[in-house]
């Protein structure tokens, strides 16, 4: 009898000093994109910390956060420029020497993240919110666009699933980026005249 | 043993089974001609989060659930597997937020082509949410050794406001607009055990513009 008191009190104590929570996106199920695929070959280099990224914050007076992106930004960047490119190769900051046989060369990476949770908020959502920052080179190493993309995605609270709403607020900041990042892309004539003037100038 | 607390598990039932009152207020605002001929089908959106809206997921499934069946149904593209197809265009930053914006987007071939594939007639966008406020009152639970129990009394005003807007994707075109207004008072009372009397606004909400939304695509 005693035992049980003792693990009964256990269980109460962990309950109330548990003042943590953690979200794991190991893939953000990002879909193809119906875009119109442009016939040019690029090279991604990931910054190393995108293999498994993560991201902590207390909430004053409140408990931490903290967002485990694991491979999922690799996952999103690679869905977005696979659908867009006609070809792609992940090369790692070691190789980045070696480009010149690609079109372009793009470098993704995190600049920021935010969260805001409904007791900060005032009201049933959870948000995130990103600023990627991607800069894509010619072949030359010439730095051609350095765009920052903030995304942000909004999710309504469920009952017993703090951690899975704001994994879905994550998800579709990240769903945002991809948006955000194909309009920029459309937008910009930079790239298209870019690869055209580079293939003008190859010998016939 | 279950005859001994058959009564009591009755009398819970029938507790939690109570409602509070609710009024109701549904008016549709037709701009043209509506019809759905058989295996056309629509599909039901929610309005970007970045104009400021806060549909919440719950009733947009609601809607989708209550239009797909009962009498006048009809076919219901589900909302997660529509927007994953057309990825990116229907996200909240993208969609087009008028016909306008729809007929743009219309001229991609592949977008205009998955739509005609599968047959989408309408597009039904959902504006709005639920609210509660304006609460009042007190009520306080302790527990002791031989039990537990309330005491007091509180309530909260609900308060559920839709607006439906039906795009028809073959003319491009607005059809008009379903705005449904549900409020009502929640209470609990407690003498021991609280006695929830919840305004289900929402669901009734739900209920009131699903069977509007029937009425006003059959013409």
């Amino acid at each position: 009898m005693k035992k049980i008191y003792c693990l009964l009190s256990l269980f109460f104590l962990t309950s109330i000093i548990n003042c943590s929570s953690q979200v794991n996106i190991k893939d953000p199920g990002i879909p193809n994109l119906l875009v119109t695929q442009l016939p040019y070959h690029v090279a991604i280099i990931y910054p190393k910390n995108f293999e498994n990224f993560t991201h902590e914050e207390k909430v004053i007076g409140r408990k931490s956060w903290k967002i485990d992106f694991t491979r999922s930004n690799k996952l999103l960047f690679n869905k977005i420029f696979s659908s867009f490119f006609s070809g792609i190769t992940v090369l790692d900051e070691a190789d980045s020497t070696s480009t010149l046989e690609f079109d372009l060369v793009i470098k993704p990476s995190i600049d920021a993240i935010e969260f805001s949770v409904p007791e900060q908020s005032q009201d049933e959502t959870f948000s995130v919110w990103i600023r990627y920052r991607i800069k894509i080179f010619d072949n030359n190493g010439i730095e051609i666009i350095n765009w920052p993309i903030s995304s942000y995605g909004k999710a309504s609270t469920s009952t017993f699933a703090d951690e899975q709403d704001l994994a879905n607020a994550a998800v579709l900041a990240m769903r945002d980026a991809a948006a955000l990042i194909i309009l920029q892309i459309e937008k910009s004539k930079k790239i298209t005249n870019i690869i055209s003037s580079m293939n003008r100038q190859q010998p016939l | 043993m279950i005859k001994q607390y058959k009564s009591t598990i009755i009398t819970l039932l029938l507790i939690l089974n109570l409602n509070a009152c609710v009024t109701a207020r549904i008016e549709d605002n037709r701009f043209g001609n509506t019809g759905i001929s058989e295996g056309e089908g629509v599909v039901i959106l929610a309005k970007s989060y970045h104009l400021g809206n806060d549909t919440e997921t719950d009733f947009v499934r609601c809607v989708s659930s209550n239009i797909s069946k009962g009498p006048s149904s009809m076919r219901v593209i589900p909302t997660n597997s529509f927007k994953n197809t057309l990825f990116p265009w229907f996200e909240p930053r993208t969609a087009p937020s008028d016909t306008k914006g729809l007929a743009n987007l219309l001229k991609r071939n592949r977008v205009a082509e998955i739509i005609s594939d599968n047959n989408i007639r309408y597009i039904i966008w959902l504006d709005g949410n639920t609210d509660s406020a304006g609460g009042g009152g007190s009520m306080s639970c302790a527990m002791g050794p031989t039990g537990a129990g309330c005491f007091g009394f509180a309530w909260w005003q609900n308060d559920s406001k839709y607006e439906a807007t039906i795009w028809d994707i073959r003319d491009v075109k607005n059809e008009g607009n379903i705005s449904a207004e549900y409020s009502g008072t929640s209470f609990l009372p407690a003498i021991v055990i609280p006695i929830p009397l919840f305004a289900r606004t929402q669901t009734k909400a739900c209920k009131g513009l699903s069977d509007q939304l029937k009425v006003f695509i059959f013409g």
